[in-house]
């Protein structure tokens, strides 16, 4: 329980569809240890990105326990979650969803800033993330002055700025072509050999394998293999 | 999140769509330059009908009686009053016509309620008020305080450094003339009875006229004036007054003693004003309409013209309180209209937005954080549309003032426009930005 990451116990969810309810996600049971590099495969509908919301506390689950670091997500009112996706959570998105307007390094030390520190002391904090991801000499570009696999380096720079308990990764690659793909799958496991936890999020089977761990997601139900 | 990094991300956000910011913020520009010259036009306004009526006396009743018999003369209705100031206006004097002076300067004012004249009798019968009749009305009225009478007339003086002799404002008094129109002295004293009774050749110098023939008040006390070629004794100079609604300026009129006016510079061929004093402002309707049934009395066929000066400041302040609040109903349409332009401003932006919206709630920005950041980009938008509206109006004063409106800029008015051009951006910003920091992260993010 100590190590544990992620605990995950009868988590359904479901959307109104008019009259009726459809579930999405049965009885979810899943637990990530500390350390973990977890792929959660599955064809789309099969409620992979409702897990991953709930995962990442952007949606809350309509019945079960979910503890997250040792917190109880489930009984937490809605209004503190913004607090744990700060601090607990480093998204890194299949469309990188950079900030247009904001040069570089104003993406990365985001979720520093919002956290309450001064841009200077989040860009000094952020400095080590950015020499290992090798973007320093980008960082007064903007978004669109960027490749695919540029952006999500970016990206992933700013998930691991907040120093989070877990990387919540949708499809990181999905928008990539095969080498930046590569790329972008070798630094997760470099990341990983470095102790982080990770969720990765995918449909393709290639990319969930280079996880130590996989996890399938049909019709709202998990199996591991 | 801190106010300095939401500040500074406000400040990204602005610089980079100035274009934006800049048609935004012209809305709350106008708003804010409207303001600001309604507020220094209506005080400009104010201190003109204040300064106009300084010397007013509001309980004064002026009572003239214009001959219509003969067509000869100028009809000088208007600008007869002004602390009591004697008519300056359809006066025959032995030079000829006398136009009335002053008059208002922007024409603010039109015709005066409060002046009643009994037009529709020809004055056909030559009247000239006399003491006698002020006599008939100090013990006929109840509730009068002082009744007087006086005259203007124009005359050529000469004095003291004057080269050549000009033409100057003599104003015939009795010595309560003073008090009743509010004079004070800065040197010497005022026409006495005595003076008036032997007809003695003594005078009271307005400032200005004490410092044109002088230089001083001080050098002028007890000098000798030439009017019409006669000499009189400086008896006193006055303080300055500034300059009054209209009449004369006591600041550029030669006061004599009644009588000794007559004798020597008008002769009989005068038409004096009487002016009653109500002992309170309420009594000013009783005393008029008791003053109306004494002179019929005595003058049955004659159509007198009273004018009682409390209702004519009253009219004055009315019309300008009434240009004030039309502009300032004007300004506050501007605003509205500016708002709602910051307002849809804000709604597409925060549409274009949502995406960026979204991502900020991802990494853990607060409702709070994000209602702060979109009120402050309004809040920054207006500030920016008022200080530049600030300068506008500025810039047009000088243009406005060509018009001969009388415009007082005050720092208060500045202040003011400023204040109310943030509010206005920041009220109507609310809702957009209350809008934004509502949105679901999830459904944000996705937006395209």
């Amino acid at each position: 329980m100590e190590s544990r990451i992620i605990e995950m116990e009868g988590i359904n969810k479901g959307y109104r569809l008019g009259e009726e309810t459809v579930p999405v996600l049965r009885n979810i049971r899943f637990s990530v240890e500390k350390g973990e590099f977890v792929a959660i495969l599955g064809p789309s509908g099969s409620g992979k990105t409702t897990l991953m919301n709930i995962i990442g506390c952007m949606d809350v689950a309509d019945s079960g326990n979910y503890y997250l670091n040792g917190e109880a997500i489930h009984e937490m009112p809605q209004d503190r979650l913004n607090e744990i996706r700060n601090r607990e959570i480093g998204f890194i998105f299949q469309n990188y969803q950079l900030i247009p307007t904001y040069n570089i390094l104003q993406n990365i030390i985001m979720p520093l800033v919002v956290r309450g520190m001064t841009s200077r002391e989040a860009e000094k904090e952020c400095m080590p993330i950015i020499e290992l991801l090798g973007i320093s000499h980008r960082l007064a570009h903007r978004p669109n002055e960027l490749s695919g696999g540029q952006k999500q380096r970016v990206s992933i720079a700013r998930a691991l700025a907040g120093q989070p308990a877990i990387l919540l990764a949708d499809e990181p690659t999905g928008a990539l072509d095969s080498s930046s793909g590569k790329d972008v799958l070798k630094l997760f496991e470099e990341l990983h050999g470095l102790g982080n936890t990770i969720v990765m999020i995918t449909h393709d089977l290639n990319v969930a394998q280079h996880a130590q761990r996989i996890v399938h997601i049909i019709d709202g139900q998990l199996s591991e293999t | 999140m801190r106010l300095t990094e939401i500040l500074r991300l406000v400040r990204l956000n602005l610089s980079q769509n100035k274009s934006k910011v800049i048609l935004t913020s012209t809305g709350i520009l106008v708003g804010a330059a409207t303001i600001m010259l309604v507020i220094a036009i209506g005080t400009g306004g104010k201190e003109e009908v204040a300064e106009q009526f300084q010397n007013l006396n509001a309980g004064a009743i002026d009572i003239s009686y214009e001959y219509e018999g003969d067509s000869g003369f100028g009809r000088g209705r208007m600008g007869d009053f002004g602390g009591g100031m004697p008519s300056g206006g359809g006066m025959p004097s032995g030079g000829g016509s006398m136009p009335s002076e002053g008059g208002f300067p922007g024409g603010m004012m039109g015709g005066f309620p409060g002046m009643e004249g009994f037009g529709s009798q020809q004055n056909t019968e030559q009247i000239i008020l006399s003491t006698d009749e002020v006599g008939e009305l100090e013990t006929g009225i109840e509730g009068l305080a002082a009744a007087t009478i006086s005259y203007t007339s124009r005359a050529d003086a000469q004095g003291g450094d004057l080269e050549e002799a000009a033409s100057y404002t003599v104003a015939g008094v009795k010595e309560n003339y003073a008090e009743i129109s509010n004079l004070s002295m800065e040197i010497g004293e005022f026409i006495t009875e005595e003076n008036d009774t032997y007809k003695e050749r003594t005078c009271v110098l307005g400032y200005d006229v004490a410092r044109e023939m002088f230089g001083s008040a001080l050098e002028a006390y007890d000098e000798s004036v030439y009017i019409d070629n006669r000499p009189y004794v400086v008896n006193g100079v006055l303080d300055q007054m500034g300059t009054v609604a209209s009449g004369i300026s006591p600041d550029e009129a030669i006061f004599i003693p009644y009588e000794t006016g007559i004798k020597y510079i008008t002769g009989k061929n005068v038409s004096p004003t009487i002016t009653l004093v109500a002992e309170n402002v309420d009594g000013v309707e009783s005393v008029m309409e008791q003053a109306e049934e004494i002179l019929a009395q005595i003058w049955p066929n004659a159509a007198f013209t009273l004018s009682d000066a409390g209702s004519k400041m009253e009219a004055a302040s009315a019309s300008n309180e009434t240009l004030t609040l039309l502009l300032a109903a004007m300004a506050a349409i501007v605003f509205v209209v500016g708002g709602i332009g910051i307002m849809n401003v804000l709604f597409v932006s925060v549409r274009e937005r949502t995406n960026e919206i979204g991502i900020l709630k991802a990494i853990g920005c607060s409702k709070k954080d994000i209602l702060l950041e979109f009120l402050l980009e309004a809040a920054c938008i207006s500030f920016i549309g008022s200080v530049l509206g600030v300068l506008l109006a500025l810039g047009i004063t000088p243009v406005i003032e060509q018009l001969s409106v009388r415009v007082e800029l005050s720092v208060w008015g500045g202040i003011l426009s400023l204040l109310f051009g943030c509010l206005t951006g920041t009220v109507f910003g609310f809702y957009p930005a209350w809008k934004a920091s509502r949105l679901i992260p999830v459904v944000a993010l996705n937006h395209e």
